[in-house]
């Protein structure tokens, strides 16, 4: 996570990852907010793995496991300040002042211990899933750079999806993101076009996008079809906005629209 | 139920209804109801739940429009809403939000509406109605639906409807969706405004040639009226969501 992406030598992948995340749980809350109230429609986990497997929220919510929206909205790590271009409705632009929060900072150090991960993410969802067994099954982003350094993933993944409420099983979703120039394959039906065994591994244990899933895809102009496995190999910036902002979706509401023209100030 | 002369041979009679979510309390409906009975102006408009201040974004559209005597052109509406939003928007000026509560108002309010205007004193009584959204307004006679707008089939209804921004830099794409009609009235002839979740069941029940969904109207007092809903949520035949009925008919003038 180090390094920077293919083409774009400024930018570490890391970097750009934490942006990802911090966006998708400022999305998050926006979407669970009334008025001034936030309302506790998800839990949060944000995990991350390298050098520790562990929670990846920094500040008030410091290792906590899992975190209900509202209290994700009220404890971010800081809250910056920028500007945002707007449109003021008679055909031209205003910027005005707008505030945004962080929870993660960037990480990029140590191995790949992804079984580790998977099983942290599984005895969280086994909790939760005790408390909440006739909920919206819960979705798991995972998003990793390399291939596992602590053995195969396939067996745990499996032991994920196996999990459910009366309403469906966990939806597991992978995203690799590559520094080579390989071609980028996204939401495959099948393995026939997947590289390697690693590749194949991963394929395997995601799920099948669902309906809503499928919807948010083409908004955003992805190709997912029926029967498209929740899976990226190879994927490029693009590809992991596309990948949380898809996986989020599970309302059926419009991706939120995050890559706006923001000009940091602090 | 209230009934007003409104010309030599034609009279209205009027029922409404305003429920909110099961398990909520009144306070809490976003649906709202505005009647100017003098103007024969009426209007439902159904606050977008997730939107910042919704509920009074509904209550400003529909009680302004029923007390204007325009707004039932495409240019009208448009200045008449972007005029509404600017005030709604003032009315926040001043307010300590939290970072999230700032970036919902920044985008503004959405409700979905309806209006329609009744002219019982021509020689052709008519009707003229404005929508955008999924708030709807049915014209039906004897056992016809002669006009639903702006949908028209229960499974057009989704959870996705372009609704009245109160932010004007969203009305270029929003306002092309607004939809006007009109229609003319007789004796017998039932004009029903509702909010999403009734409307699609009260054209559902209507394309499976169930006739229950009007019979209720003249056979349940209010209360029952009520219990007749609730049910019909419990029993999700209805959507739980707010509701909100305004049933008019038009009849003939009664002598003496």
């Amino acid at each position: 996570m180090a390094d920077p992406f293919s083409g774009d030598s400024a930018r570490k992948k890391s970097d750009f990852v934490a942006e990802v995340v911090n966006h998708t749980l400022h999305d998050l809350v926006i979407r669970c907010t009334k008025t001034e109230e936030v309302r506790n429609y998800y839990h949060v986990s944000v995990i991350g793995y390298g050098r520790q497997v562990g929670s990846s929220f920094a500040g008030p919510l410091s290792a906590r496991n899992i975190v209900p929206i509202s209290e994700v909205a009220d404890y971010p790590l800081q809250v910056k300040s920028s500007y945002k271009r707007v449109s003021d409705g008679a055909g031209g632009w205003v910027e005005i002042p707008v505030r945004y929060p962080i929870w993660i900072h960037p990480a990029s150090d140590g191995k790949t211990p992804m079984c580790e991960a998977l099983a942290r993410a599984k005895d969280i969802l086994h909790g939760w899933l005790l408390d909440h067994p006739r909920g919206f099954p819960p979705t798991v982003l995972h998003l990793t750079d390399g291939e596992s350094s602590d053995g195969d993933p396939n067996e745990i993944g499996r032991q994920i999806m196996s999990l459910g409420t009366d309403d469906g099983a966990v939806l597991l979703f992978n995203c690799h993101i590559s520094t080579r120039r390989s071609a980028k394959i996204e939401y495959p039906t099948d393995e026939n076009s997947l590289p390697d065994g690693f590749a194949r591994s991963l394929f395997e244990i995601s799920s099948k996008l669902p309906g809503n899933f499928l919807a948010a895809a083409a908004q955003l102009g992805v190709n997912a079809v029926e029967g498209s496995r929740g899976f990226v190999f190879n994927g490029d910036p693009s590809s992991i906005v596309q990948f949380y902002e898809i996986g989020t979706s599970l309302t059926g509401m419009t991706p939120y629209r995050w890559m706006d023209d923001r000009t940091e100030l602090a | 139920m209230s009934s007003v002369k409104q010309s030599v041979n034609l009279d209205l009679q009027l029922r409404q209804l305003l429920l909110p979510k099961l398990g909520q309390e009144v306070s809490e409906c976003e649906d709202v109801i505005a009647i100017d009975l003098p103007a024969c102006r009426f209007a439902v408009a159904d606050g977008a739940t997730e939107a910042f201040d919704a509920r009074k974004w509904a209550e400003r559209l529909a009680q302004q429009w029923v007390q204007r005597h325009s707004t039932l052109s495409p240019e009208e509406f448009r200045n008449w809403v972007a005029a509404e939003g600017r005030e709604l928007h003032d009315s926040w000026n001043g307010l300590s939000l939290s970072w999230y509560a700032e970036a919902k108002a920044r985008t503004g309010s959405f409700a979905a509406f309806v209006g329609v205007e009744l002219n019982l004193k021509s020689e052709s009584p008519s009707w003229k109605a404005i929508a955008l959204g999924d708030t709807c307004l049915l014209h039906r006679r004897g056992d016809l639906l002669i006009k639903s707008l702006p949908l028209a089939r229960s499974e057009s209804f989704n959870n996705a409807p372009i609704l009245v921004a109160s932010n004007c830099a969203l009305h270029e794409s929003s306002m092309k969706s607004v939809v006007i009609d009109s229609g003319n009235c007789e004796s017998g002839d039932v004009l029903l405004l509702m909010s999403d979740a009734v409307a699609s069941w009260y054209l559902k029940c209507f394309e499976n040639d169930d006739l229950a969904a009007d019979d209720c109207f003249f056979t349940r007092s209010d209360n029952e009226l009520t219990e007749f809903f609730d049910e019909e949520r419990l029993a999700g035949r209805i959507r739980n969501d707010d509701l909100a009925i305004v049933r008019i008919e038009i009849k003939e003038r009664s002598i003496g």
